[in-house]
């Protein structure tokens, strides 16, 4: 399951590069990822309800996503802004439309959330040990499950996008 | 020259979307924009709009409540809509077609399939 999965992020990641981003991707192996190997300074995450309840985020440094973010916006940007955010957000949405659609066909109905972006320097994303919302919300990352973490390249600038599933549901 | 109005609850996506009609070398005098299906009603009626590109996924009023509220107004209602959404399922679009909208594209696109299906409500230089 966790093969088809990394599968269905690497294609959706790979259409928006191609289409509406247009610079180079390469990826790499996928693995399971606990959250004391996350570091990252900006999260772009959009949860999903369904059969398959679960987190896609995309994780990347400031310097990338504003390079994407000039990409996506057919403009120079050189600051951390508020469109640099918002255009992390809508890339993190269309990655998880993506991924949703090919999940549709073999899970059933699902529902996306509004994309949410965290930013900050080196964020790290921690459990909340015995806290019943985390155990019981599919709109938090901060789970003491695995993420699949897919690693991408690009630009020479390395991110990735992971996906957390409610443990009930692997 | 057309009037175009986006309805799109991300600003950034709306920004997003004229960017690309305009490098794809489509004429549009004007851009028209509402952040969801509600005030996206009222723009489409109140103003004189040559087109509308509606997301589907949107807080008050989605897109496809949109579409029908639309069709079913006894005023403006046969300005043609694209859907522009990440919703890509045959059945969404299905479900779309039969609601009056027009055409369809699925986010992420290219300036090319923008140009191929808004080109049949718009001028290309």
């Amino acid at each position: 399951m966790m093969e088809t999965f990394a599968l269905d992020i690497t294609e959706s990641t790979k259409t928006l590069f191609e289409t509406m981003i247009m610079m180079d991707l390469n990826h790499d192996v996928a693995s399971m990822a606990d959250n004391t190997q996350i570091k990252t300074d900006v999260i772009g995450m959009v949860s999903f309800t369904g059969k398959c309840p679960g987190v896609i985020a995309l994780f990347c440094s400031k310097t990338f996503s504003i390079k994407v973010a000039s990409k996506i916006l057919m403009s120079e940007l050189n600051d951390f802004t508020s469109d640099v955010k918002d255009a992390i957000g809508e890339i993190a949405n269309m990655i998880a439309g993506n991924v949703k659609t090919k999940l549709i066909a073999k899970y059933g109905d699902m529902h996306l959330s509004i994309p949410i972006v965290i930013t900050g320097e080196g964020l790290s994303i921690t459990a909340v040990n015995n806290h019943p919302m985390v155990a019981e919300t599919t709109l938090s990352c901060f789970s003491k499950e695995p993420w699949l973490m897919m690693p991408f390249v690009s630009n020479n600038e390395k991110f990735s996008v992971g996906l957390l599933l409610r443990e009930s549901n692997k | 020259m057309p009037k175009v109005l986006i309805i799109d609850d991300s600003a950034v996506m709306r920004k997003i979307i004229q960017r690309n009609i305009q490098q794809s070398g489509l004429l549009v005098d004007e851009f028209v924009e509402a952040g969801d299906g509600r005030e996206g009603l009222e723009k489409a009626t109140s103003n004189n709009i040559d087109l509308i590109l509606c997301d589907w996924n949107m807080p008050n009023m989605s897109g496809i409540d949109f579409v029908k509220a639309l069709r079913c107004s006894g005023q403006k209602n046969n300005i043609p809509i694209v859907m522009v959404t990440t919703e890509g399922g045959e059945t969404k679009i299905e479900e779309a077609k039969g609601s009056g909208a027009n055409g369809y594209l699925t986010k992420p696109f290219t300036p090319e399939q923008l140009r191929s299906k808004l080109g049949n409500f718009l001028l290309v230089k």
